[in-house]
């Protein structure tokens, strides 16, 4: 609702769908709660989830390690969206494990010694595990702040998301699709792994789908 | 004067005997020597003799005076302990009086509340102070009981034994005037007269049995035996046979006691009371009429107990009957706990758990619990009806449901971090409502952004995080609304649900046909006076109300509808300019409250509509309310990041908390309390959901 002066930036009980979120942007210098990038973020990809450019352009004075923190969790709140496509399609009589292509078999790394999950199980530990890590207090207690030994971190989640997208590539083909043509998650992913180094880029193996991509590619 | 009986003695036998110089002593003084033709002939047997017989009185006068001592001493703490007794009794029936006294000017100022629609001045309403907990906690409870058990235990060897403490606790009943008394004393009565004799006897038997050296048991027997006068025969009767235990050793006369005696075990102390009592009354009942009564449970004595019954065993039974009937026989005992159980147990729960949360809401809250997990902010959150759990729904498009036994070590030492026990995914979209079922079918309904409600299975609190997945846990699909769904509620296994599409529709989830009527406020009266509804506001919260009967919405113009599920018409429109965000009906009263976007908490009276106080709650719009399941306090969230707890009879705030920072211009989204225990909760934009006891 928007007053003349003030905006309240607010999604009040019984606003309707298409009205959710419905405000002016933020200007991210305006923005002063400790929550400010994911705002933006999340502010940014409302107006346009394709335009991974202006999703990805990070604002000068901000900490790297911060905004990919920031990132990886918008990615992990996103990917539930395909974690709920696949559960209902990837079953564990089908997809006993998790695979992508026929080189690697992936062990969940949940539980106490590494197993073999099915790959819906691998897919929601995954998710749950990487929630867990994002937001526990001993790697990550600020928002605004990230610890230098936690970045790594961000990595190793980073891998593990990334195999889900390559299960789904190779073995849903059709879901990934129509994920991808809504929220082009995966080229977004990919994006930011390769301009701010996360992640190794061998292990990028999905095929890029259009050029837009500036930074190298790698091909399996 | 003559001499005591002793010196006549003397003379006699000094008939007998020679003189013998040492009797000089005894005779210095008597004037017996008057009787000079009596001349002495003492002789040494006669001596003897007489010292024999002196000494043989002296002996007995002794033992005489000895059980005489033993007996008061026993008197004496009988009367004691009876004194201690009657002590704590009449301190319980104060304390009930002061209780009793305190509802009723709860009761009145309620009532003058409602009546006047203002407060009653009476005064200083403060619950009575708890000296000692009349509920005391779990804990202390399990270590009084077994400070219980070691007393029964020593009182026991001393051949106290329960039932003595059943016939105690019978007369404190009668005193209270909680038993039917007549029908015990007509017991008592009867089971006097046949008994007295027989105990008459078999009492001094038994202290002419004794063993002098064994105090205690003497203590015992004789005060079987000295109570005959009093009127406490069932209790001496009682006392004779628990005292069997200690003769098994010694040779009875009376056959009838043998038996007893082969029959009669010694209590174990594990042993429960009712057993005991059983036997030892089974028996009670061979000797007077030869009925044995059935040794079930001690409940089935109370079916039992016609003529002849022992009143004990109705003591003992109907302890059972009344109170928590866990087969814990300690309620028998004059103890606190029983006669608060006792009082409690006439009447309405109210004042029992009022007084155990009273306890609970005096001290103030703190943080205890912090949730992380969620990546969005947290729309609603919802405690599990028993457990220490709960679920959180989360614009992630997530729920999680959290167990708080299960906590992870935090930076902070204050406070205690909690991983999710499971997160389900279903939603496409934010998840904006939530709400528990039915308290053992243990599901929950969540309503969210893209229209649906979806009904969940929830797994046991001691499931592993990491389990495989489980389909199972997704229940139903409700898929009639065409837009948001914004507020869920839930009661009687029927679901109620809001939505922006401007309708509320009433389900039964379980059922084939989900849906049972479709609510639209354009059904109602016309509005009173003023502009015409816009078409089809939306409806932004609701609440069953009235026992499930009625269902309070609030619309985003500010208008408050009260429907009456039965016929789905609206019955009663209340309204007021400022768009509400929550509405909450009271669990006890016919009172409804909304939280507003004008900083407002608004009190509805139902029954009228009028419109009973609204206060300014918060610097910013109040979007959470909750009442506690008494219908005493009320929280309240609002984007100002305070949680404020509120007393409901003075409408003051009793408690601030400041949580959660803000995201956009939004920071608490939902409160919650715990139905039973003294946990509530706060849901922040910030992805956090806090715990706070």
């Amino acid at each position: 609702m928007t007053d003349g002066v003030q905006i309240l930036r607010r999604n009040r009980p019984g606003t309707k769908a298409k009205d959710f979120c419905r405000w002016p942007d933020e200007p991210f210098e305006e923005m002063d709660s400790t929550l400010a990038v994911q705002q933006f973020i999340q502010q940014t990809i409302r107006r346009d989830p394709s335009n991974l450019e202006a999703i990805l352009k990070m604002p000068e004075v901000l900490d790297e390690g911060v905004w990919k923190y920031e990132h990886l969790r918008q990615f992990c709140m996103e990917l539930n969206g395909l974690a709920v496509r696949l559960q209902n399609e990837c079953k564990p009589e089908t997809c006993t494990q998790m695979t992508a292509t026929e080189q690697w078999i992936f062990l969940c790394a949940a539980h106490k010694t590494p197993k073999e999950c099915p790959a819906i199980d691998y897919t929601r530990h995954t998710l749950d595990g990487a929630a867990c890590l994002l937001n526990s207090n001993k790697y990550f207690p600020s928002r605004v702040n990230i610890k230098d030994s936690s970045i790594a971190k961000l990595g190793s989640v980073c891998r593990r998301v990334y195999r889900i997208f390559s299960h789904a590539y190779f073995h849903h083909r059709s879901i990934y699709d129509a994920l991808e043509r809504e929220t082009h998650l995966c080229k977004r992913f990919t994006y930011l792994v390769t301009k701010y180094p996360i992640i190794p880029q061998e292990i990028l193996i999905l095929p890029k789908l259009d050029d837009e991509v500036p930074a190298g590619e790698s091909e399996a | 004067m003559k001499i005591p009986t002793a010196m006549d003695d003397n003379s006699v036998s000094h008939h007998n005997g020679g003189q013998v110089g040492s009797q000089i002593g005894v005779s210095v003084n008597n004037k017996q020597n008057e009787e000079p033709s009596q001349s002495v002939q003492y002789s040494i047997p006669g001596i003897l003799h007489f010292i024999q017989h002196e000494w043989a009185r002296f002996e007995l006068e002794r033992s005489q005076w000895e059980v005489d001592k033993a007996e008061f001493e026993a008197r004496i703490a009988f009367l004691q302990g009876e004194r201690k007794g009657q002590e704590n009794l009449k301190n319980d029936l104060v304390r009930r009086i002061k209780m009793l006294e305190y509802a009723l000017k709860q009761e009145r100022a309620k009532f003058h509340k409602l009546k006047y629609g203002v407060e009653l001045q009476q005064g200083d309403v403060r619950p009575p102070p708890e000296e000692s907990a009349t509920e005391p906690e779990p804990v202390e409870r399990t270590q009084w009981k077994q400070g219980r058990q070691f007393i029964k235990q020593y009182l026991q060897e001393i051949g106290y034994t329960d039932t003595i403490l059943d016939v105690r606790s019978n007369r404190v009943r009668a005193l209270l005037g909680l038993k039917n008394e007549d029908s015990d004393n007509s017991n008592y009565r009867n089971y006097e007269k046949q008994q007295h004799d027989r105990c008459d006897y078999s009492a001094n038997h038994m202290v002419r049995k004794y063993d002098y050296g064994k105090e205690p048991r003497k203590t015992s027997g004789s005060s079987g035996g000295g109570y005959n006068d009093e009127g406490m025969s069932v209790q001496e009767t009682a006392a004779v046979f628990a005292n069997f235990e200690f003769l098994t050793n010694q040779e009875m006369d009376m056959d009838e006691i043998d038996d007893l005696d082969a029959k009669q075990t010694l209590h174990a102390s594990g042993e429960e009371v009712d057993h005991e009592a059983e036997e030892v009354l089974n028996e009670l009942n061979m000797l007077t009429i030869n009925e044995v009564v059935s040794a079930g449970q001690g409940d089935e004595y109370q079916g039992g107990v016609t003529s002849g019954g022992s009143a004990s065993a109705s003591a003992a039974s109907s302890s059972v009957g009344s109170g928590s009937g866990a087969g814990e026989a300690d309620e028998e005992t004059l103890g606190l706990g029983e006669l608060a159980q006792l009082t409690v147990s006439n009447e309405p729960e109210a004042y029992d758990v009022a007084g155990a949360n009273k306890e609970s809401f005096r001290k103030t809250w703190n943080a205890k619990y912090t949730l992380r997990s969620h990546f969005d902010g947290v729309r609603a959150i919802a405690f599990h009806p028993t457990e220490a759990a709960l679920v959180t729904a989360s614009e992630d498009h997530t729920l999680k449901l959290w167990n708080l036994q299960r906590t992870v070590p935090a930076k902070r030492s204050a406070g205690l971090d909690v991983e999710p026990l499971y997160t389900f995914r279903a939603h496409s979209a934010p998840v904006l409502c939530l709400a528990m079922g039915a308290p053992r079918s243990e599901e929950c309904f969540s309503g969210g952004l893209d229209g649906t409600i979806r009904v969940w299975n929830l797994p046991p609190p001691t499931a592993d995080p990491y389990d495989p997945y489980d389909p199972a846990v997704q229940g139903a699909v409700l898929r009639e609304h065409t837009d948001a769904v914004w507020s869920l509620a839930s009661a009687c296994g029927r679901l109620a649900s809001a939505s922006a599409d401007g309708t509320v529709r009433l389900w039964a989830p379980r059922a084939p046909r989900p849906l049972l009527a479709t609510l639209r406020p354009d059904d109602g009266p016309p509005p009173a006076a003023g502009p015409a509804l816009a078409p089809s506001p939306a409806p932004a919260a609701l609440d069953f109300a009235d026992a499930a009967s009625r269902a309070a919405v609030a619309y985003r113009d500010g208008s408050l509808l009260l429907y009456d599920l039965e016929t789905g018409q609206a019955v009663l429109r209340l309204g007021c300019d400022s768009p509400a965000n929550r509405v909450r009906s009271h669990p006890t009263l016919p009172m409804l409250v909304t939280a507003h976007e004008d900083r407002h908490i608004r009190f509805w009276d139902a029954v009228s509509g009028q419109c009973s106080h609204a206060m300014v709650a918060h610097l910013d719009a109040v979007t959470g309310l909750a009442l506690d399941p008494n219908g005493l306090f009320l929280l309240s969230g609002s984007h100002d990041c305070s949680v404020r707890l509120w007393n409901l009879d003075t409408k003051t705030c009793v408690q601030e908390i400041t949580a959660h920072r803000k995201k956009f211009d939004e920071s608490i989204l939902d409160v919650a309390f715990h139905p039973l225990r003294p946990y509530i909760a706060s849901a922040g934009a910030d992805g956090l959901a806090k715990v706070f006891v």
